[in-house]
């Protein structure tokens, strides 16, 4: 955040977050359009895109036909021609269909051509679980994504850095993907007035602790703060991370505070597996921070299924607050 | 039958107390009467002396607290083949930090299998005579396998090359000799650990530990083996490191110590490098007589300890030779000294030999003056003498006998001796020791056993023209003992002939 934004702070939902920096970027710059399903008059999947249609034209609010491959495909070369594009899908699991574009494009064409080119495309995916959209509309597939070169992933917890990441996707030469929990949308916080970037590929220490380090993504964030808060009426301190970036990955945050406290968790929502914990995991224990661990590293993921549509096991596949306390009692007081 | 020694209630509501200090080191004969080791309780601190004469095995780690009346040690028999001892299973004691740890190692009888993946190349033929030799005395220290490896580790942990040369350091007979319990604290001293190093199957080899621990305790130059796991299966934690660190650096803790527990007056020169020399000085001396001396070993740091009733050390009443060895040897460990050379004077050369008796380990060499303990003869009217002189004009004639040149002893000497006596329960206290330790002008106590068994660099300095305690008792020394006899020198060869004598000494400091 730069410093004359912060002189006027006001209280947003991250949506409103999400739309004010889009209006932002459609006013400053008229490059800039937007691009995905029914985002015009219909507000959008999630409404986060409201009324730019009647505030910037059909021209640069565009809505694009019920095909991702097709519509990703038009954004990227709108950007290859020098157009800053922001394509919204409905739900992050129809990734999917616009695979090919994504990874074997975007993800390719500056390798691919010397450096001759970039793709300066912003995808925004509202992803992950909790609203009873099952197992085809509530994934989190972020960590596909982390393992391509030439993409850039964040995911924002919070209003504030749901503006001043996209501002700062924005600014990018290269294709940068936006993972917006469902969830999260109706989140209020401070977000400043105005322009700001949030930095890609930095890491938010959101709590300072010396027992443990809790690194998570998103609305994992949150529930890491919720338990901490839980921890410290027992005695323990952690220290809450989050991530922000997938990739690149802030390597140094996350190393220092494991320097400090020993411990190592991490709190995802996405399946456990080759998941983004392991990826930490190893840049931990990979590094001269290993020495300094008191403890195994754990790793709290979603569960090896996909999303089920009943409440209670939709509840029970990913990581909750209760569990988080476990895990981390269970590494400070020495039982694992 | 080995003699069970047991955790005492000292105090009325106490449950269990822990093992602050081990007096006696495991494989060290120990005197009944003399301090075995000293326990902490809620409370307070207090020593425990030995039950029966015996030689010390399988004590409890310093550190692990013990129920009362649960046994902390064995005291065996010379020569008496040590096992877990008859009758006593070896049973789970509960550790400070709560984890379990198996008090006795169990008696083996069978050869045990070949564990080649814990060998490293070229050692298996070794090991095989080490258990072939196991085989035929019947029985290991420890369970076969927990010695075998911890043995192969140290050995390959301390650069010892091989198992050959281990027995060549410990000084054994053959190679077989090394599974021999009667030669257990000459293999651990060769490899500088206490016996049960080599038979506590808790010390495993490679201890779990966390990568924090690991990391402080290489920075604390802890040996990991040495401290108790908290964490699941016994993993060591950052904190247990921690701990034994603080332990380490607070033990025994000085402010716990009564003054009946007895520190003896210490002080130190400024400065210096290399091994630190400690100096004990003689009956009716004190610190201050090394002073001709130290002009020599300018460059080594000095640590100069004071007798009871002698300088600035509490007239502590002791009865015997033993208690006074247990106040210095105390003293000693106290200093947190890893090694010193010992240097002593008479009586302080007497208490030089117990100290480097009982604890070899930390005992660079041992350099004696004129000598007391290795015979009877000690010329008891100077000492009387010297202990009833109340002014310069009658301690001088005294002063006298302990040169071989009267004209060393001027008037300014008489004069300076008389001052640093002045103090009549000084005097007293010095009598009353002289009474305890020369009863009769006779010398109670003798270390010449001790001085034969010495393995470690001794040399004897002494004034032919001694008139204390005859010169010739320096000729039951073995022949590895250096002496060194100066004709025109009297009792005094470090006041007399400081220079020689610092010469001497430098050549091994």
């Amino acid at each position: 955040m730069n410093a004359e934004a912060q002189l006027d702070t006001r209280e947003l939902s991250y949506a409103e977050a999400i739309r004010e920096a889009m209006a932002i970027a459609l006013a400053e710059d008229e490059r800039v359009v937007l691009m995905g399903e029914d985002i015009g008059v219909y507000g959008g999947a999630f409404q986060v895109t409201g009324d730019l249609v009647e505030r910037f034209g059909p021209d640069r609010v565009i809505d694009t036909p019920i095909s991702e491959l097709g519509g990703v495909g038009v954004a990227v070369g709108a950007a290859l021609t020098g157009l800053r594009p922001i394509f919204e899908f409905q739900f992050s699991d129809f990734a999917t269909l616009a695979m090919e574009q994504i990874v074997n494009q975007a993800a390719k064409l500056r390798f691919m051509l010397g450096g001759a080119v970039s793709v300066p495309v912003v995808m925004r995916f509202p992803a992950g679980s909790g609203t009873g959209a099952a197992a085809q509309h509530s994934q989190s597939l972020e960590a596909w994504f982390g393992h391509v070169p030439g993409l850039k992933v964040v995911q924002p917890a919070t209003p504030e850095d749901a503006k001043g990441l996209l501002l700062g996707a924005l600014d990018d030469p290269d294709p940068v993907m936006i993972f917006e929990h469902k969830i999260l949308y109706k989140m209020r916080g401070q977000v400043p007035a105005g322009r700001y970037t949030t930095p890609i590929g930095k890491a938010a220490v959101r709590r300072s602790g010396g027992d443990i380090t809790i690194v998570a993504t998103s609305i994992m964030v949150h529930k890491a703060l919720e338990a901490a808060e839980t921890l410290a009426g027992a005695g323990i301190e952690a220290e809450v991370i989050d991530l922000r970036t997938v990739r690149p990955m802030d390597r140094e945050t996350v190393l220092a505070s494991v320097r400090k406290t020993g411990r190592l968790l991490c709190v995802y929502e996405g399946v456990k597996t080759l998941g983004i914990g392991a990826e930490v995991s190893a840049m931990v224990v990979e590094s001269d921070a290993f020495d300094f661990l008191d403890a195994p590293v754990l790793r709290l993921g979603g569960a090896e299924a996909p999303i089920p549509y009943n409440p209670d096991l939709e509840r029970a596949v990913v990581p909750q607050v209760e569990g988080i306390i476990e895990a981390a009692t269970g590494l400070v007081r020495a039982r694992v | 039958m080995p003699v069970e020694v047991i955790m005492p209630k000292v105090d009325m509501d106490m449950a269990a107390g822990t093992i602050a200090t081990w007096h006696v080191a495991p494989g060290d004969r120990v005197e009944k009467g003399a301090p075995l080791f000293d326990i902490e309780t809620d409370k307070a601190a207090m020593e425990v002396e030995a039950p029966a004469d015996g030689v010390l095995h399988h004590p409890v780690p310093e550190g692990t607290e013990v129920p009362i009346g649960a046994p902390v040690a064995w005291l065996y028999a010379e020569g008496e083949a040590v096992g877990a001892p008859q009758g006593v299973e070896p049973r789970e004691l509960v550790a400070e930090h709560g984890t379990e740890i198996p008090l006795a190692p169990a008696t083996g009888g069978h050869v045990p299998e070949i564990v080649s993946d814990a060998l490293v190349g070229g050692r298996t033929s070794e090991t095989m005579a080490v258990e072939n030799a196991a085989a035929d005395t019947g029985h290991l220290p420890g369970p076969e396998d927990v010695f075998r490896r911890n043995l192969d580790a140290l050995t390959a942990s301390r650069g010892v090359e091989s198992l050959a040369e281990l027995a060549a350091l410990a000084g054994l007979p053959n190679l077989g000799a090394l599974a021999e319990p009667r030669f257990l604290p000459d293999v651990a001293r060769a490899l500088g650990v206490d016996t049960a190093a080599l038979t506590d199957p808790t010390l495993a080899p490679r201890p779990r530990a966390t990568p924090r621990a690991r990391a402080l305790a290489r920075a604390a130059s802890l040996d990991l083996r040495t401290v108790g796991g908290s964490g699941p299966r016994r993993r060591i934690q950052a904190a247990d490191v921690e701990a034994a660190t603080r332990a380490r650096a607070q033990a025994p803790p000085p402010a716990a110590r009564s003054p009946r527990d007895g520190a003896l007056a210490v002080t130190r020169s400024l400065g210096g490098t290399g091994t630190p020399v400690v100096l004990l000085h003689g009956f009716a001396s004190d610190a201050t007589s090394w002073a001709p001396l130290e002009k020599v070993l300018n460059g080594a740091p000095l640590v100069r300890m004071e007798l009871p009733g002698h300088g600035k050390s509490a007239p502590l009443d002791v009865d015997d030779f033993a208690g006074l060895a247990g106040l210095v040897r105390r003293t000693f460990v106290d200093l947190g000294l890893d090694r010193a050379h010992v240097v002593g004077h008479s009586l302080g050369g007497a208490l030089a030999l117990a100290l480097a008796d009982t604890r070899p380990r930390s005992v660079e060499s041992v350099t004696l003056i004129a000598p007391a303990g290795l015979g009877p003869q000690i010329n008891g009217e100077v000492l009387a003498g010297l202990c009833r002189a109340q002014r310069v004009e009658s301690l001088a004639p005294w002063l006298r006998e302990l040169v071989a040149d009267d004209a060393q002893i001027t008037e300014g000497y008489a004069r300076a001796a008389m001052a640093s006596r002045a103090d009549p329960a000084l005097r007293a206290a010095q009598q009353r020791l002289a009474d305890a330790l020369f009863p009769d002008g006779v010398q109670a106590f003798d270390l010449r056993a001790a001085l034969s068994r010495l393995d470690l660099p001794a040399r004897i300095i002494w004034g032919r023209r001694d008139k204390i305690i005859p010169w010739h008792h320096a000729l039951s020394a073995q022949g590895d003992v250096a002496l060194h006899l100066f004709d025109d020198l009297g009792h005094l060869p470090h006041i007399e002939a400081a220079e020689k004598v610092g010469n001497l000494l430098r050549r091994f400091l």
